[in-house]
C-alpha cells in the first residue's frame, strides 16, 4: 500500500507480539487515530516489536504510543495463537489476471464515486444476479426458505440489542436528519448559504435512532424478536441488501467497500439442525465453487471485534470453537479475499432478541453471508473480462439475462 | 499428578457453572448450554494457572476444552511431556 504522505512514526510495543497475530494488529491500526494514513508492521524474527505509522503531519508520539499499545494489549496480546485451519481447499489453481479493476473502469463497467463506493454496470450486474441465484438455489435444495426484502435503515436499538456497540463500534454508521423545527430549517439554510456545509450542522440534528445496517441478519433477528418459533424444525430466512461498514481506509477496488451488497441466510432452530445445515450448505457451496473451477480455500476465521472489554475472549473463543469459517478466493497471486462466511452464534441472538424455539428456550442460530461485489470481483480476477474464457454455465446465464 | 487428581480439580472448577446439573466426563458442557463461548478463555486461563502450563498453538483444539475428559487429556499430556 503506498501513500503520498511521508511522515513516519515508530511506536514500540510494550513487549513483543507473536508474528501470527500481526494481522490482528494491522486490521485495527486505522481505527486507532484518524491521523494514521498508512502503516508497516515489521516482523523481526518471529515477533512484532514495533509498528511504523504514516501520517500527513507529525504525530504526537507519546499519545500515539499509549493508544497503539492500549489497542494491542486489549485486543491482541491476550489472544492465544491458534494455528490456521483450512476446512476445504479448491483443487484448482488459477493465476489471477492483473489490473482487473482498472480494466473494468476503462470499459465503464465500474466507476469509483467515493471512498469505498463504486457504481457497477454490466457485466457485473448480470454476474451479481447469477451468483446470487446460484447460492439461493443451493439453499432451496434442502430448505423451505422465506425471503424478505428489508428497509435500508435499521433501528439503532436493534444493533444495540445485537451487542453491536460493544463488538464493532468502529463500523457503526448513524443516520440523522435536521430536527423538524421551522427555526432549525431556516437557521440551517442561512448558515449553509454563508459557510457551506460542515460538521456544525450536527448541532441542528437530534436523532440517532436509525443506522445503516452492517449486515442483513440483524434485520432478521429484529423481525423475529419476541417470538416463539415452531419447534421440531429449522427456520430459514434469506435476504439481500446493501450493507455499510466504515473501514477507515479504502483502496480503489471492489475488494473492500464502504457500501456493499450481502446475500444472507439465517438458520434458527436446534443446535444440531443449525450446525448440520451450516455444514451441509457450506459443502454445497464448496462443490459449486469447484465446478466453476475457482481457486481458493475456506478456513477458520474471526470477526474484527474492537476495543471491548472482552474482545480477546471473543476472538479466541470464536476461532477455538470454529464459530466462523471464511470462504476465500484468489484475486492476485498469493492474495485472497473473503467472499463469504459461515457462522454459528449458539443462542447469542436468540437470547438477545427474545426468540424462543418451542419450549426449548432461546433459539440457536447461524448465518451465511456472501459479499456479492467481492464474489463477482474474484470471479473476474480469475477468469478475466473476456466472456469466451468463462465457464459455459456462467456465460450462458449471463448472456441470457 | 494423577489423572484422578486432574479430574477432581477440573470438576471443582466447573462445578459452580453447572447449577447442580449432572455432567458426565465426556459431556460437552458448551453444547449442553451450561456455559457460553466466552467461558473458553476462563478455562484456558485456569488450566495454565492451576497446572503451571503454558498453552501452545498445538493445544488449540476445541476437543481439549469442551469435556472433562478433554481437559484431563490436555493437562496430563502436557505434564507428561514436561516430565
Amino acid at each position: 500500500m503506498t501513500h503520498p504522505n511521508e511522515v513516519l512514526t515508530r511506536i514500540d510495543l510494550h513487549s513483543p507480539i507473536p508474528e501470527a497475530l500481526a494481522a490482528e494488529i494491522e486490521r485495527r491500526l486505522f481505527f486507532v487515530s484518524p491521523e494514521i494514513t498508512g502503516f508497516v508492521v515489521p516482523v523481526e524474527g518471529d515477533e512484532v516489536r514495533s509498528v511504523t505509522l504514516r501520517s500527513e503531519q507529525p504525530l504526537p508520539h507519546d499519545a500515539l504510543t499509549e493508544k497503539v499499545n492500549s489497542m494491542v494489549d486489549n485486543d491482541v496480546r491476550r489472544q492465544w495463537v491458534t494455528p490456521a485451519k483450512a476446512v476445504w481447499t479448491s483443487p484448482h489453481q488459477r493465476t489471477p489476471h492483473q489490473d482487473v479493476f482498472e480494466l473494468l473502469s476503462e470499459t465503464g463497467a465500474v466507476t469509483e464515486v467515493g471512498e469505498g463506493q463504486v457504481a457497477v454496470g454490466e457485466p457485473l450486474l448480470s454476474l451479481f444476479t447469477y451468483f446470487d441465484r446460484a447460492v439461493c438455489d443451493l439453499l432451496a435444495e434442502d430448505h423451505e426458505v422465506r425471503e424478505y426484502r428489508y428497509p435500508t435503515l435499521i433501528r439503532t436499538k436493534a444493533l444495540e440489542t445485537a451487542g453491536y456497540f460493544k463488538a464493532f463500534p468502529q463500523h457503526l454508521m448513524f443516520v440523522t436528519r435536521l430536527r423538524n423545527d421551522l427555526d432549525v430549517y431556516r437557521a440551517f439554510q442561512e448558515r449553509q448559504a454563508v459557510t457551506g456545509i460542515d460538521s456544525a450542522v450536527l448541532d441542528s440534528c437530534g436523532n440517532v435512532d436509525y443506522c445503516l445496517p452492517p449486515t442483513m441478519c440483524y434485520h432478521t433477528f429484529n423481525q423475529y424478536s419476541d417470538r416463539t418459533l415452531e419447534a421440531g424444525r429449522l427456520h430459514v430466512v434469506t435476504s439481500r441488501g446493501k450493507s455499510f461498514r466504515f473501514e477507515a481506509a479504502y483502496a480503489t477496488s471492489l475488494e473492500r467497500l464502504w457500501d456493499f451488497t450481502i446475500r444472507e441466510m439465517v438458520f434458527m432452530g436446534s443446535r444440531e439442525d443449525v450446525l448440520d445445515s451450516r455444514e451441509r450448505f457450506m459443502r454445497k457451496v464448496f462443490a459449486f465453487v469447484e465446478e466453476l473451477g475457482l481457486s481458493g480455500f475456506c478456513e477458520v476465521g474471526n470477526d474484527p471485534f474492537f476495543c471491548g472489554t472482552d474482545t480477546s475472549e471473543r476472538i479466541w473463543s470464536q476461532r477455538l470453537m470454529e464459530l466462523k469459517y471464511e470462504l476465500r478466493l484468489h484475486v492476485a497471486p498469493g492474495k485472497t479475499i473473503a467472499v463469504g462466511s459461515f457462522n454459528f452464534h449458539n443462542d447469542l441472538f436468540g437470547k438477545a432478541f427474545g426468540i424462543d424455539h418451542g419450549a426449548n428456550g432461546p433459539t440457536q442460530s447461524g448465518c451465511v453471508g456472501f459479499g456479492l461485489e467481492r464474489l463477482v470481483y474474484a470471479f473476474l480476477c480469475q477468469y478475466g473480462l473476456d466472456t469466451a474464457a468463462w465457464p459455459a454455465r456462467v456465460r450462458t446465464a449471463v448472456s441470457g439475462s | 499428578m494423577t489423572n484422578d487428581d486432574v479430574r477432581a480439580r477440573v470438576r471443582e472448577f466447573l462445578a459452580p457453572h453447572l447449577a447442580g446439573q449432572p455432567l458426565a466426563d465426556n459431556d460437552d458442557f458448551f453444547a449442553l448450554g451450561y456455559v457460553n463461548s466466552l467461558f473458553a478463555m476462563q478455562l484456558a486461563l485456569f488450566v495454565e494457572k492451576e497446572f503451571a502450563l503454558t498453552l501452545s498453538p498445538a493445544d488449540m483444539d476445541f476437543d481439549n476444552f469442551r469435556t472433562v475428559d478433554g481437559l484431563v487429556r490436555l493437562v496430563t499430556s502436557r505434564t507428561a511431556t514436561a516430565a
